[in-house]
């Protein structure tokens, strides 16, 4: 196994369960702020809180961690994500179990949160929880879907949100993972490890469907989360059940390249075999090729698990440990402005700031 | 009598008194009396539900709708949690030590299992390992409970503080130390007085409200807030003459210098009595301690032999004679500084009365003894003579927990040891601190892993270890370590895995997930496929049926699946005229994806294409639709996944075709390979589990009558 | 030495409505199904958020006395026993042509005889329903369609006598408390314990029946009375889960109290399971309404007429004693 350089972890209790976390993109290096999605079962209550992070070069081991405000939620947050708005605004969105979306606005000063535009209680965007929500790069519209086999758009207007169905399967078939690739192409996920394409300017939406039955073997799964580069927008890589990470390219159709996971290989023991619960470009792992890779090439990956693993993957090259945890990491986040920065979602209600320097990601 | 059990059944072993009256709870539900029924569940862990009900009204509840008053309700229904414990930690932070202690509990268990493995290596070298592993898995543990000291670094050096400011002291933290000093740490063993008196100083606070450090403690907030003149005040001296019976010289020293003869304007009317204050300053500071070091900070002149100590402290002792006996004594005019000094002088004396005075609790005494009467106490049953006399002399001192704890370490009684850290203490301390008490101790090592038949062939650690994990279950979020706990139980961890498992909830997949990653990593496949089969029915029954024929082909459930490849197949031929289809095909895409033969319901995708065909057929399609159509049904009867059960139904349909006015469409080869196939179905027929499908009676006579024209006309035409 | 020590805290999880009579909760605990006098049903879910009722639907024209949830492999199901001796099969169910409801897969009209009590089992897939009635008489169910609650199949009938040839007269019965071995697995034989509250003393023994393959018939195993006990009433019985025992716990309430069995887990020579009478546990004073076994069978818990909750534990050397009581009858705000 390839190691790791010099890592600085810490970990923040919040004696709250942290069901997802993210970057709120800020607008100084100073301040950054991190979208919490936290759960407290004795109470029963949800919210979304804004965190400031302050890491301290020359002390990493103790960086700060302040809230700054906080959301209550109706109901248990499913997934987030968040944006710049042209305004610039912070956005942030979230969708919760029992079918709401909201959009909260976040001051990128103070990282008070300034307004919030929900869609609840309203049976026609889901009928039960939505599992997987993504927002446009600009914070101008949302893709929703949901375990019930819609697929909605939600388009964010002045004072609220409107939204349109793209899909409708009626529970035949469920979704679990959205990404958008373009303002116009995003791409879902779902059961037995089956993706779609979607285009929103081609009629019924749905262009291509990758079919998850590329395991020889009796493995299959769920799809848990979905990456797609802005460079290389024909290319989703996929997180799913089993330790299983693969690159699908729409050029190539039915044929996946596999990253990790228990089929790959039956000799070599896979970084995981539990449930990838996110993927994410790692923009900061410089590829070990970069001047030969061609556009076929899947630029390195990282990835968190239901084990605990961090770690980072590229095609043909050993996996990049960067945690083990011994409880889950259920959520991770990459700083899109300073990638060497990860925030991660712990099981045992914390959350964790890995910080990695810049020399020492090298291979050996 | 109520509660009692009336076959007490004959003690073999000398146990606590487990049996006493029990503890009533009132619930307070809000519910006026009177209370009609009560009803129970255990729903979580050690989560109880209780619901009381009212009387129902007489006359049924049908109609008028009434005013809404208190008496309109018809019931509560409230959870109770049993073994709260004690408030002393917060819900968050029990379960923030809950998780910090999983992976030393772990580590512990997986070390214990590859030294058992290991027979080359000898028994006190394994035994020497083992007692390494205990002493690290101790020490974690110890700093997971908090650290009392601030590192002293940090703390500005204030001459008017006394005491150096601790995190609050915590009865679990105080506990394990007794623990760790007496059962793991045996490098201490050969100053255990001093051990202990380090241990007083962390948490004296713990014993009772009124202790030397809650004097002191009073004693330095006077002292801030006032400007008084220390040495006319009383306190200043009890706090002083406690604060040295404790051994807390430090904090003696700093009191000392606060006495108003170092004052500069007094230097020339006191000089004698500065002296003499100063003098016992110097006798307190180099006071000679039977231990290896001391903490920074810490006053005392170590000595690691038992010769050179006691040469040190003879003359050390003789000096504190001289002075008692000096002269100057009569030169200081201060009436109390007189007093005080001398006080403190019989406490190093090891006076016993001045001790009593100068101490609050028991243990306090107990501990001035080791440092003033006996510093060379050793073995328990010293320690423990010593504890009963210290008892008798301040008998009027509250007993607790942490007391009970001691007595039970110091009496070698390993029973009454565990009885009170689950009384007091609760189930983590328990399952926790049993490694520490079998480290080195045979008698305690039986007790605790002899099997007994009444607990249901089990040990009395295991049992411990089942109780822990079932508080862990009592909460969704700390669940999920039970099963470490459990896993370390030989006999009935796994019974009690499966029923915690089977007893999740199913409703999002996350959770469906988590719980199979911990069938898997304990090889429990009818638990997963049972949870899978929960889920696979909740979803198919809620609207949801791509999930639930998921989740029922993880769970390889043919029999709910053949259920629902018939109700596909109904409704496929029902809606294959209608746009509605397309709805099926992911579902049908979902499920041709399975490999294997359970679920393995690929077929519909031909029967899709059969049907479509047929439709065309009846639309008045011309003859390549008809080919076509056949050609769809021959793969499906050739076809090794189509359900023999739908044979009949497919060829059913065909009949029509078969009877193809302008040509036969299949050809002999094929007619006889569907004549095969229906003469197999009639023997299956007279088969007990054969089930009749909704098809007309005369069906199989219908088919059977237009597979003979086909064959007839095919012999003509291949002729 | 338990994980049951002390109670302190208490969190109310739904208010009931007027006229509730009787309730029961789902597999996990999270869903409660409250009966009401007016033959109502109403369904509470205590989910991820605050506990709410999320139907409630008129199921019997008389009142409803006890309600059963089916097994979970089954689905979101319950049964309903109606005053008027009528029982019904409800389910929750939802798709695309309709929205979530709880439809009646099943009603068993009522006769002369009404049902008393009723709980399912599932043995190797299958799922199995014993119906005790006033008359004396049990019916075992057996479900056809896994996933249809209206196909049942008659699969036995008897009465709870130990010996089948001698003639009784008709009894009347009270109240009737069934449970089932809660052991699942393919090994296991399919076996149940009942007793009835009866004026024939012959019916009210608790017997544990097991169903035998080879001649597919059901027989008594063991009877849990000795034999001055044996015309006892029976108020209610509970079969603790094993997680490892070698022997089988199984408590049943009298009028003389808690009786704790223990019964053996392997038939004797004459194929009768061996049986002994650990402890006899006295408290509430009056009727046993309800016992309730933990998750690791080692905590019973007790309610009776005495408005009170009782725990009971055994120690180290296998004495029953009572830990804690929680007090149900009290004025409080």
């Amino acid at each position: 196994m390839a190691r790791s350089g010099d890592l600085h972890f810490h970990r923040f209790p919040q004696s709250k369960s942290v069901d997802a976390v993210r970057w709120l993109s800020p607008l100084s290096a100073f301040d950054r702020f991190v979208a919490a999605a936290v759960h407290d079962t004795d109470a029963a209550s949800s919210s979304l809180e804004i965190h400031s992070l302050t890491v301290d070069a020359a002390d990493p081991n103790s960086p700060l961690f302040d809230l700054r405000s906080s959301w209550s939620s109706p109901s248990r947050i499913s997934s987030l994500r968040s944006s710049q708005t042209p305004h610039k605004h912070l956005v942030a969105a979230a969708s919760t179990l029992a079918g709401s979306l909201h959009l909260l606005f976040v001051d990128p000063v103070d990282g008070s949160i300034d307004s919030e535009l929900s869609i609840a209680d309203d049976r026609s965007l889901h009928a039960g929880p939505i599992s997987a929500v993504d927002l446009q790069a600009g914070g101008q519209a949302c893709v929703s879907v949901g375990e019930d086999g819609r697929v909605n758009l939600v388009t964010v207007g002045e004072s609220r949100l409107d939204h349109q169905r793209v899909h409708d399967s009626r529970g035949l078939v469920s979704y679990m993972a959205a990404r958008w690739a373009s303002p116009a192409e995003f791409a879902t996920g779902g059961l037995g490890f089956g993706v779609q394409w979607w285009d929103q300017r081609k009629p019924g939406g749905l262009v291509s469907q990758f079919k998850g039955n590329w395991a020889r073997g009796s493995l299959t799964g769920i799809v848990h989360s979905i990456d797609i580069h802005p460079s290389r927008k024909h290319i989703c890589v996929v997180g799913g059940s089993s330790g299983t990470v693969f690159a699908w390219d729409l050029r190539l159709q039915q044929q996946p390249i596999l990253l990790s996971g228990v089929s790959l290989n039956e000799t070599t023991q896979p970084i995981s075999e539990s449930d990838v619960w996110e993927v994410q470009y790692d923009s900061y792992t410089h590829s070990s090729n970069i001047n030969s890779a061609p556009s076929t090439r899947i630029l390195p990956i990282m990835m968190c698990s239901e084990d605990g693993i961090l770690a980072v993957l590229e095609q043909g090259e050993e996996p990049i440990e960067l945690l083990a945890e011994n409880c889950a990491i259920n959520a991770f986040d990459i700083d899109p402005q300073n990638p060497s920065d990860v925030i991660c979602g712990l099981e045992w209600e914390s959350i964790g700031i890995l910080t990695r320097s810049r020399e020492t990601m090298v291979r050996y | 009598m109520p509660g009692l059990a009336s076959d007490p059944g004959d003690s073999l072993v000398p146990f606590l008194p487990d049996v006493r009256d029990p503890v009533v709870y009132p619930v307070r539900h809000g519910v006026n009396p009177p209370i009609f029924r009560v009803y129970v569940s255990w729903t979580r862990g050690n989560f109880l539900q209780v619901a009381c009900l009212r009387p129902p009204a007489a006359e049924p509840a049908g109609g008028e709708e009434d005013g809404v008053s208190d008496e309109e309700i018809g019931g509560k229904v409230v959870e109770v949690k049993l073994g709260a414990g004690d408030e002393e930690i917060s819900e968050a932070q029990r379960r923030r030590i809950a998780y910090g202690s999983v992976p030393a509990f772990a580590l512990l268990q997986s070390r214990k299992n590859s030294l058992a493995a290991m027979s080359r290596m000898s028994a006190s070298s394994i035994r020497t390992e083992w007692w390494e592993h205990v002493l690290e898995y101790s020490r974690h543990i110890s700093d997971l409970l908090g650290n009392p000291m601030l590192p002293s670094s940090t703390v500005i050096e204030d001459p008017k503080m006394i005491m150096q400011p601790h995190e609050e002291p915590t009865t679990l933290k105080a506990a394990w130390q007794l623990m760790e000093i007496f059962y793991v740490d045996k490098l201490s063993s050969t100053w255990l007085p001093e051990r202990l008196v380090d241990w007083l100083a962390d948490y004296d606070s713990l014993l009772t409200e009124t202790t030397i450090h809650s004097k002191v403690e009073g004693l330095q907030k006077r002292l801030s807030s006032l400007k008084v003149v220390v040495e006319d005040d009383p306190e200043y001296w009890e706090g002083m003459s406690g604060a040295l019976a404790a051994g807390w010289l430090d904090a003696v020293v700093k009191l000392l210098r606060l006495h108003g003869s170092y004052q500069l304007e007094q230097l020339g009317s006191r000089e004698t009595e500065n002296g003499l204050v100063e003098a016992v300053a110097v006798l307190v500071s180099t006071m000679p301690r039977m231990r290896p070091h001391l903490p920074a900070g810490r006053l005392g002149q170590c000595y690691k032999t038992k010769p050179d100590f006691i040469k040190a402290w003879e003359k050390w002792r003789l000096h504190i004679s001289r002075l008692d006996s000096s002269t100057f004594w009569v030169q200081c005019s201060h009436h109390q500084t007189r007093e005080g000094l001398r006080n403190l002088l019989q406490i190093m004396l090891g006076n016993i009365s001045n001790l009593r005075a100068a101490t609050c609790h028991w243990m306090e005494l107990f501990i001035s003894h080791f440092l003033y009467i006996r510093p060379l106490t050793m073995g328990l049953d010293e320690f423990h003579s010593l504890a009963q006399k210290c008892m008798q002399l301040k008998s009027s001192s509250s007993s607790n927990g942490l007391m009970g704890l001691f007595i039970g370490i110091l009496g070698e009684n390993p029973e009454v040891v565990l009885a009170e850290c689950s009384k007091t203490l609760g189930p983590w301390m328990v399952a926790h601190a049993m490694e520490l008490l079998t480290v080195d101790n045979g008698h305690a090592d039986i007790l605790l892993h002899e099997e007994r038949y009444s607990l249901g062939d089990i040990s009395i650690e295991e049992l411990h270890r089942l109780v822990y994990a079932q508080v862990l279950s009592s909460h969704p979020l700390t669940w999920q370590i039970a099963p470490t706990y459990l896993a370390s139980c030989p006999k009935q961890g796994l019974g009690l895995l499966e029923i915690l498992l089977y007893k999740q909830p199913v409703q999002h997949y996350q959770m469906i997930l988590k719980n199979l990653e911990i069938c898997r990593l304990y090889e429990l496949e009818n638990i997963s496929s049972s949870i899978m089969k929960i889920a696979g029915t909740y979803h198919w029954k809620h609207g949801r049926k791509g999930s639930g024929v998921y989740w029922l082909q993880q769970a390889r459930d043919e029999v709910r699946l053949n259920k629902i490849a018939q109700q596909l197949f109904e409704c496929i031929g029902k809606s294959i005229s209608d746009d509605s289809f397309k709805q099926w095909e992911g579902l049908i895409e979902l499920l041709g994806s399975q490999v294997g033969t359970a679920g393995g319901l690929e077929f519909l995708h031909k029967y899709r294409d059969f049907k479509r065909s047929l439709q065309q057929v009846q639309d008045g399609s011309p003859v390549d639709a008809a080919r076509q159509t056949m050609e769809s049904l021959m793969q499906l009867m050739k076809n090794s996944s189509t359900p023999q059960r739908f044979w009949l139904p497919l060829l059913h349909d065909s009949v029509k075709l078969l009877n193809w006015k302008a040509q036969p469409l299949l050809t002999v080869s094929e007619t006889n390979l569907l004549l095969n196939k229906l003469q197999e179905l009639s023997m299956v027929k007279l088969h007990p589990d054969f089930c009749e499908s909704n098809l007309p009676p005369q069906a199989l006579s219908s088919v059977r009558l237009a597979l003979a024209t086909n064959l007839g006309r095919a012999v003509l035409e291949e002729c | 030495m338990s994980a049951h020590q002390t109670s302190t805290m208490e969190k109310e999880v739904a208010t009931l409505e007027k006229g509730a009579l009787c309730c029961s909760w789902n597999y996990c605990g999270q869903r409660l199904a409250v009966g009401f006098v007016d033959g109502s049903v109403s369904i509470h879910d205590n989910l991820d958020s605050a506990s709410s009722c999320s139907s409630k639907w008129k199921a019997h024209a008389s009142s409803i006395n006890n309600i059963v949830w089916l097994p979970p492999e089954f689905g979101d199901a319950i049964a309903c026993i109606s005053a008027d001796g009528s029982m019904s099969l409800w389910e929750e169910v939802e798709d695309d042509t309709q929205p979530l409801k709880w439809k009646m897969c099943k009603l068993f009209e009522s006769s002369n005889v009404t049902v008393l009590d009723l709980q399912f089992g599932v043995y190797s897939t299958s799922l199995k329903m014993v119906v005790a009635y006033s008359d004396g008489h049990v019916k075992v169910y057996e479900l056809l369609d896994p996933l249809e609650l209206n196909k049942w199949q008659l699969q036995a009938e008897f009465q709870n006598v130990i010996d089948s040839v001698l003639r009784f007269g008709k009894p009347s019965c009270a109240k009737a408390s069934i449970a089932w071995n809660p052991r699942r697995g393919e090994s296991q034989q399919s076996s149940f314990v009942l007793g009835f509250n009866s004026d024939l003393p012959q019916f009210n023994s608790s017997k544990i029946w097991e169903f035998e393959e080879d001649h597919q018939r059901w027989l008594p195993v063991a009877e849990l009375a000795l034999p001055g006990d044996k015309g006892d009433r029976v108020h209610a019985v509970a079969w603790a889960p094993n997680i490892g025992r070698p022997y089988e716990v199984i408590a049943v309430a009298t009028c003389k109290g808690i009786a704790i069995w223990h019964v053996g887990l392997n038939p004797e020579s004459d194929g009768r399971l061996s049986t002994e009478k650990v402890a006899l546990l006295s408290g509430h004073d009056g009727e046993v309404w309800q016992l309730e076994w933990d998750v690791s069978g080692l905590t019973l818990a007790s309610t009776g007429a005495d408005g009170m909750v009782r725990l009971w534990q055994s120690n180290v050397n296998g004495v029953w004693h009572e830990e804690a009581a929680l007090e149900c009858n009290g004025m409080q705000q």
